[in-house]
C-alpha cells in the first residue's frame, strides 16, 4: 500500500504541474462554451448592430403604417413617394438597403410581396422581414372583414403547452430538454475522459518501458503496485480536473440562461427579435432545473469506475507494446468498447426506460456512459444503479487481475510486437 | 555464511532454458563478478536475485532467508538497461526511488545532497532529467542504486557509457562500498574490466556456470602459460611460431603481443624469436592467461564469438 501511495503521489504531482494540465484545465471550459456559444452570440451581436433602411413601394396604400408600427429598432420603412427617381436605382446606389414591393392584390389574399436588395441579408433577416409583413397583412385583412376586436385577439394569441413533472413535492417545471442535455454532456464527458485518461495511462506505461526505467522500478515494487499507483495517480489528476471544471461550470450556471437563449431563434416562437431572455426561455419551455446531488454522486462514481476499468486494460496494452504505432492497433478493440455506448446514446436518451436502455446500462463496459445518461434523464431505480455499479466493480477487479498478469511479463519484454497468443502465454506464465 | 546463496536455480522461457541449475554464493566485503557473453543467463539470474522474477526450480537465499519484497529493500540494482523518468527533476527522481526502498524523505534528501556533491553534481537537484546527458543520467542512476545504503549491490555493466574520469570515480566508490562491508555483484561481458575489480568470479555460458571461485584460484588453475611482449619493430617474428602451432595469438599490435603457449612451449622460445626479429624488447612477462582465454579453454569459444547477434536485450534473449 505504501508503495502504491508513493507512486500515486509521484504520478499525480508530475502531471498536475505540467503546463499541459494547467492550460487544459483552465481553458477547456472556456473553449467548449466558446465553440458552442460563439456562433449564436455573433449572429445576435452582428444582426442587432445595424438598422436596415427599406424603401416600400406600397400599392395597397394601407400597409406601410402597419409595417412602421411593427418595425422595432431593426427596420426603418420609408414611403416610395419620398424618393425621387427610380427606386431600384436608389437601392443599387446604396441609398437604401432594400426595396419592398407590396402589390395591391395583397389585400385580397393574392399576389406576393417582393424584397429587392443588393446583398443577401442572411437567414435571420429573411425570417424577420417575413414575420413583419405577414403580421401587417394579417391584421389588415382581419380589419377589412370587419372582424371584431375579440376575434382579432384570438388570431394573435399564441398558445403554448406548459410541461410539468410530477414529483413527491407536487409538480415541478419539466426539464426534459435540459436533463437530456445534461445527460449527453455527462455521457460524452465520461467517454472523452476514459479515452484520454486511459491513453495517458497507456502512454505512461510505454514511456516507462521504452526508457527502461521500469527495470529499476520493479526491483523495488511489485508490478501490481506500480500499475495501480499509475492508474490511481492519473485518476486523481482526472478528479482534480473534473472538480475544477465543476466549479467553473457552477460559476457559469449563473449565465446559463443567456447561453440557452442564444440557441433559440425568437421567430420560432413568434416573438420579436428584441424579446427578453426570460420570454424566450419561457416560450421554449426551458427553465434551468437544479441537478440532483445524487446524480452528481453517481456521475463521479461511474466516471471513476469506468476510468479504472478501462485504464487498467489500457495499462496492459501499454505493457504489451513498445512502439506507439503498435499501441494504436492493440488498443483498437478497447477503443471500440468505449465507442459502442456512444452509438446507443441517442436511443437510450430518447426512451431511457426501454428494455434496451436498461439492459445496456447494466453491461459493465457500457454502464459508465449509458447509466449516467439514463440517471440524468429519468429516475432510475436504485437497485438498477446499485446492480450496474456492482457489476462494474466486479469487472474492474477481474480486469485488473488479467491486466496485472500481462503487465508483469510485458513490461520486461522488449523487441518484437507480441501476438495475441503471446499475450495469452504471458498471462499463463505470470 | 555467505550473504547471498543461489542454489540450483532453473528458469525456463518457453523452449529456452535461460538459467540451468545455477549455484553460486556471494560474501560480504567481496566483489563477485558474474561473467559471460550476452545471453549467458546473467540478467535472468539477477532478476531472480532481485525478486523481479521467481525461479522455476531451486531457491535464492539472502542472509539465509528466501528472497522476497523484504529483501528488495536491502538490495540496490543498477540494471544494464537503464532509464529514468524524463519529466522528473533529478532530486525528485532520487527521492522517489529512495522512498520506494523504504527511506524517509528527510534522510533521503540529505543523502542525495551528499552523493550529488560527491559526483560533482551538487546543482543538479532541481534539473530536469531530460536535460542531462547520457553519462550524467548514468551517474544519477548509480546514486539511486547506492542511496538507500543496500547490503547487496548489483551492478550490471556499470561502466558502459562512462568516460574514463567518471569510470575511475565509480571504481573508487565501488571499492569504498566493498570496504564498508557491502556484498557486491558485478555482471559484465567485458572480462578485462572484471579482472581488475573482482575477488570472486562466476563464469556463465548458455545458462550454466562454467567455473566459479576466487579469481586468483581460478587463474592459477590454468597456470602461467601466457607471454606478454612489448617491443619496437614488426610482430612478424611470431608468424613461424603460430604456423608451427607452438603459440596462439591472443592479441597483437605493432608494439605489443599477448600469446598463449601451446604444446608446452617454453616461454624463452618466444623471447628468443623476438630478440632475433625485432629492434628491441621493452617488456617480457610470463603470466596467467586473461579471463577471456580461460573462458575459451572451458567453453571452446571466446566470449565474443558466443555473443548472440542481437543487441543486449535480456528479455528477448531469454524469451
Amino acid at each position: 500500500m505504501r508503495n502504491i501511495w508513493i507512486i500515486l503521489k509521484s504520478e499525480f504531482i508530475r502531471r498536475v504541474r505540467s503546463v499541459w494540465f494547467i492550460v487544459i484545465t483552465l481553458l477547456a471550459p472556456v473553449l467548449i462554451i466558446g465553440i458552442a456559444v460563439l456562433p449564436g452570440l455573433l449572429t445576435v451581436m452582428l444582426a442587432d448592430s445595424d438598422t436596415k433602411t427599406v424603401v416600400v413601394d406600397d400599392a395597397t396604400e394601407v400597409l406601410l403604417p402597419r409595417l412602421q408600427a411593427e418595425a422595432g429598432e431593426r427596420f426603418v420603412f420609408t414611403p416610395a413617394a419620398a424618393v425621387e427617381g427610380e427606386l431600384r436605382a436608389a437601392v443599387r446606389s446604396g441609398q437604401f438597403d432594400g426595396l419592398l414591393e407590396l402589390p395591391a392584390e395583397l389585400r385580397d389574399g393574392e399576389g406576393q410581396p417582393t424584397y429587392y436588395a443588393t446583398e443577401s441579408g442572411g437567414l435571420a433577416f429573411g425570417s424577420q422581414i417575413n414575420r413583419i409583413v405577414r403580421n401587417a397583412v394579417q391584421t389588415q385583412r382581419l380589419e377589412d372583414q370587419n372582424v371584431g376586436a375579440e376575434v382579432q385577439r384570438i388570431f394573435q394569441e399564441r398558445v403554448s403547452v406548459e410541461l410539468l413533472t410530477l414529483t413527491d413535492e407536487g409538480t415541478a417545471a419539466d426539464g426534459t430538454f435540459v436533463y437530456t442535455l445534461v445527460g449527453y454532456i455527462m455521457g460524452f464527458f465520461i467517454y472523452v475522459a476514459v479515452l484520454i485518461y486511459g491513453s495517458m495511462v497507456m502512454m505512461g506505461v510505454i514511456e516507462e518501458k521504452t526508457s527502461r526505467v521500469v527495470e529499476v522500478m520493479v526491483s523495488s515494487v511489485k508490478p501490481f503496485d506500480l500499475l495501480m499507483g499509475k492508474v490511481l495517480g492519473i485518476g486523481a489528476m482526472g478528479l482534480v480536473q473534473l472538480a475544477t471544471w465543476g466549479v467553473l461550470i457552477l460559476g457559469g450556471a449563473a449565465v446559463a440562461g443567456s447561453v440557452a437563449a442564444f440557441f433559440i431563434d425568437p421567430s420560432d416562437f413568434d416573438l420579436g427579435a428584441d424579446a427578453s431572455q426570460e420570454a424566450l426561455l419561457e416560450a421554449a419551455s426551458i427553465t434551468i432545473p437544479s441537478i440532483a446531488p445524487s446524480l452528481i454522486v453517481w456521475f463521479v462514481l461511474f466516471f471513476l469506475g469506468g476510468y479504472l476499468l478501462y485504464a487498467s486494460l489500457y495499462a496492459a496494452v501499454g505493457a504489451a507494446v513498445e512502439q506507439q504505432q503498435d499501441a494504436q492497433s492493440f488498443s483498437l478493440p478497447l477503443t471500440m468498447l468505449v465507442i459502442i455506448p456512444i452509438l446507443f446514446i441517442v436511443p437510450v436518451a430518447d426512451s431511457p426506460n426501454s428494455t434496451l436502455a436498461v439492459g445496456l446500462s447494466l453491461v459493465p463496459f457500457f454502464s459508465p456512459i449509458l447509466m449516467v445518461v439514463r440517471a440524468a434523464i429519468t429516475d432510475v431505480a436504485f437497485w438498477q444503479l446499485a446492480l450496474s455499479y456492482g457489476l462494474l466493480m466486479v469487472t474492474f477487479v477481474g480486469a485488473v487481475w488479467v491486466s496485472a498478469r500481462i503487465y508483469r511479463v510485458g513490461i520486461l519484454m522488449y523487441g518484437k510486437k507480441p501476438s495475441l497468443r503471446d499475450l495469452v502465454r504471458w498471462f499463463q506464465q505470470a | 555464511m555467505a550473504t547471498l546463496q543461489v542454489r540450483d536455480v532453473v528458469k525456463r522461457y518457453r523452449t529456452v532454458t535461460a538459467v540451468d541449475h545455477v549455484s553460486f554464493s556471494a560474501e560480504a566485503g567481496r566483489i563477485l563478478g558474474i561473467l559471460g557473453p550476452n545471453g549467458a543467463g546473467k540478467t535472468s539470474t539477477i532478476r531472480m536475485i532481485t525478486y523481479i522474477t521467481t525461479p522455476d526450480e531451486g531457491e535464492v537465499l539472502f542472509e539465509g532467508q528466501p528472497v522476497g519484497p523484504w529483501s528488495q529493500r536491502r538490495m540496490g540494482y543498477l540494471p544494464e538497461e537503464r532509464g529514468l523518468y524524463k519529466k522528473l527533476k533529478v532530486g525528485e527522481q532520487l527521492l522517489l526511488l529512495a522512498e520506494l526502498k523504504g527511506l524517509a524523505r528527510n534522510d533521503a534528501r540529505a543523502r542525495i545532497r551528499h552523493w550529488l556533491d560527491r559526483f560533482d553534481a551538487a546543482d543538479w537537484f532541481d534539473k530536469k532529467t531530460e536535460e542531462l546527458s547520457k553519462g550524467m543520467q548514468q551517474k544519477v542512476q548509480f546514486i539511486a542504486t547506492i542511496l538507500p545504503e543496500p547490503d547487496l549491490i548489483i551492478l550490471d555493466e556499470p561502466f558502459s557509457g562512462l568516460d574514463p574520469i567518471n569510470a575511475e570515480l565509480l571504481k573508487d566508490i565501488i571499492l569504498e562500498l566493498k570496504a564498508s562491508g557491502c556484498t557486491l555483484l558485478f555482471a559484465s561481458h567485458r572480462m578485462e574490466q572484471v579482472e581488475q575489480l573482482c575477488d570472486d568470479i562466476c563464469l556463465m555460458a548458455e545458462g550454466k556456470v562454467v567455473v566459479d571461485g576466487p579469481l586468483r584460484e581460478v587463474k592459477q588453475r590454468f597456470g602461467k602459460d601466457t607471454v606478454l611482449l612489448e617491443f619496437a619493430g614488426s610482430p612478424a617474428f611470431l608468424d613461424p611460431l603460430v604456423a608451427a602451432e607452438r603459440v596462439r595469438i591472443i592479441n597483437k599490435t605493432q608494439q605489443r603481443a599477448e600469446v598463449r603457449l601451446l604444446q608446452g612451449t617454453p616461454p624463452r622460445k618466444v623471447l628468443e624469436a623476438a630478440l632475433a626479429g625485432v629492434e628491441d624488447v621493452y617488456r617480457f612477462e610470463v603470466m596467467t592467461p586473461p579471463l577471456a582465454e580461460i573462458f575459451k579453454s572451458l567453453v571452446g569459444k571466446r566470449p565474443e564469438e558466443m555473443a548472440r547477434d542481437e543487441a543486449p536485450r535480456p528479455a528477448e534473449a531469454t524469451a
